[in-house]
């Protein structure tokens, strides 16, 4: 008796272990679809708002102000270079 | 006015009189218990008080075998056997010692010491003769039953993990979720390994959920389908946990080529915020659809990932993950300890327990990584075997273990954001196993 009950224990491990997989599994295959649906519903509807590039990248305003200064020194050099 | 004044205060008197008159008459009924518990004093000798003393000591009470000292179970009296010999002796120091190996395993070698420290320690106190620490009324019993014996403090850790965890990596490539899957045949083919071993199906169900690798999950289940085998149970699935990047390299290694492990993986897109926000509804609403039995825990994960993600409640998502999980770590690590009295850990099932779990882990380890190398014959893009490893849903240990076998076969490969993915499809994946397996002892 012992033994036809172990191997219907093994038997019946088995079955467990056919639908629990199957359902683990279609559980995930489901969550993929449905997250790669939502993935691309949510690209159409709310496309990603594309960082704003700020009109005047900050950080190098010195820089600039030098290159003005710099422009200026030149064209005036010039400028008198022209006159004489 | 005066007098409606005095007669009001009369009538109070006259009320309070009465009421403290029933009091007493309640008392008088209640009072023979109460005495009973008195216990009446006759002289004695110095003598018979040092007699009466040693028959208190934990030593006597250790090394007399025969006490008839009563199993202490948070059940109460219903499952109150006498102790034997050995498990009143000889057993408890046994368990003292383990308990003294597992201290040494989370202090000395690091093993999960967050979880390792409570349980050990509650088992120390569990094994304490006469104090009945383990008992309904001792310390260990009333938080067994407070949180344990009805499953409340998993599924409040597992609020925490929700809140802690990240799915973009898995919303960036929603395939790798599949992995999560294959890496529960760790639970299901140790399953038939239990029976074949002679468990019965309800033990072996409780057990081989260890291979799901997930402490609160384990715990669940243990207490639903097996609440005797609790304590080997979960010291097994947080051993194994712990025991991860030592379990799972060996086995990574041998079931791939070095060309496979060396595979590089793109970068992973970026993934938008609404996607991060619905998702553990999505994972909710399937549950509640293919399987309600698995919605405590996946409705525990779900909320906390949501206050997570709403970006509007940090303040409840930071006490999730920090203070609740954190209190909550305490009660059940010494809730779980009380199951590591000698009289029910000791028992020939916690060697199986043992090594059941061990083989569990080993082949969703396996099934994972099998599964990976199918996916990446068949995938576009390639997808390196090492992260079906990571299905086993040890968050994070088990991505990062990932991560560090992919940069030794290939320095600058960083794989942690994809072993991210099938990491945290584990923690789903091993919640609808358990649902599963409820569903079948329903």
């Amino acid at each position: 008796m012992a033994d036809v009950n172990d191997i219907n224990n093994v038997v019946e491990a088995l079955k467990f272990m056919v639908l629990g997989m199957g359902v683990v599994f279609l559980f995930l295959f489901v969550l993929v679809k449905v997250v790669e649906l939502q993935a691309k519903l949510i690209a159409k509807y709310f496309p990603k708002n594309t960082p704003k590039i700020p009109a005047t990248p900050a950080g190098d305003s010195a820089d600039d102000e030098q290159r003005r200064v710099a422009a200026i020194i030149a064209a005036v050099a010039e400028f008198r270079k022209n006159k004489s | 006015m005066k007098l409606k004044q005095i007669f009001t205060a009369l009538l109070f008197a006259l009320v309070a009189l009465t009421s403290s008159a029933y009091a007493e008459e309640h008392k008088a009924v209640t009072n023979p218990e109460a005495s009973s518990v008195k216990k009446e004093y006759h002289p004695k000798s110095l003598s018979e008080l040092a007699v009466s003393f040693w028959e208190t000591t934990g030593i006597k009470a250790i090394f007399d075998t025969n006490d008839g000292e009563m199993s202490a179970d948070p059940a109460g009296e219903l499952k109150e056997h006498k102790l034997g010999a050995f498990e009143s002796s000889f057993g408890r120091i046994i368990m003292i010692m383990i308990v003294f190996l597992l201290f040494y395993l989370a202090i000395a070698k690091g093993f999960e010491p967050l979880l390792l420290i409570p349980i050990a320690f509650g088992g120390l106190l569990a094994n304490i003769p006469l104090a009945h620490m383990a008992g309904p009324d001792g310390m260990l019993g009333v938080i067994y039953n407070m949180g344990i014996a009805n499953e409340f403090f998993p599924l409040l850790i597992f609020m925490g993990v929700g809140a802690m965890t990240d799915f973009g990596p898995l919303l960036a490539n929603p395939k790798t979720a599949l992995l999560g899957g294959a890496a529960q045949f760790g639970i299901f083919g140790s399953l038939v390994g239990a029976t074949a071993l002679g468990f019965d199906l309800q033990d072996a169900s409780a057990i081989s959920i260890i291979g799901g690798a997930d402490g609160p999950t384990s715990i669940f289940i243990a207490n639903r389908l097996a609440p005797d085998m609790l304590g080997a149970i979960a010291v097994a699935a947080y051993s194994y946990m712990a025991l991860v990047p030592v379990i799972q390299p060996p086995i990574m290694r041998a079931l791939t080529t070095k060309e496979e492990r060396q595979i590089k993986m793109g970068i992973q897109r970026p993934v938008h915020r609404l996607e991060k926000l619905i998702f553990p509804i999505i994972v909710l609403m399937l549950s509640i659809m293919v399987l309600p039995e698995s919605t405590p825990l996946i409705g525990a994960f779900a909320f906390g990932n949501f206050a997570k993600e709403s970006g509007v409640v940090d303040r409840l998502s930071d006490t999730m993950q920090n203070s609740l999980i954190n209190i909550v770590t305490i009660f059940l690590g010494l809730g779980v300890g009380s199951k590591l009295a000698a009289d029910k850990f000791l028992v020939l099932e916690s060697l199986g327990i043992m090594i059941i779990g061990l083989i569990a882990f080993a082949a969703g380890t396996a099934a994972g990584v099998i599964m990976a190398k199918i996916m990446n014959k068949f995938s576009k893009e390639p997808i390196n075997p090492l992260i079906g490893a990571a299905g086993v849903s040890a968050v994070p240990m088990s991505a990062r273990v990932v991560s560090k076998v992919g940069a030794e076969e290939r320095p600058g490969n960083v794989l942690l954001m994809h072993a991210m993915g099938p990491n945290v499809a584990g923690v789903i994946g091993s919640a609808v196993a358990a649902g599963v397996l409820l569903s079948i002892f329903k």
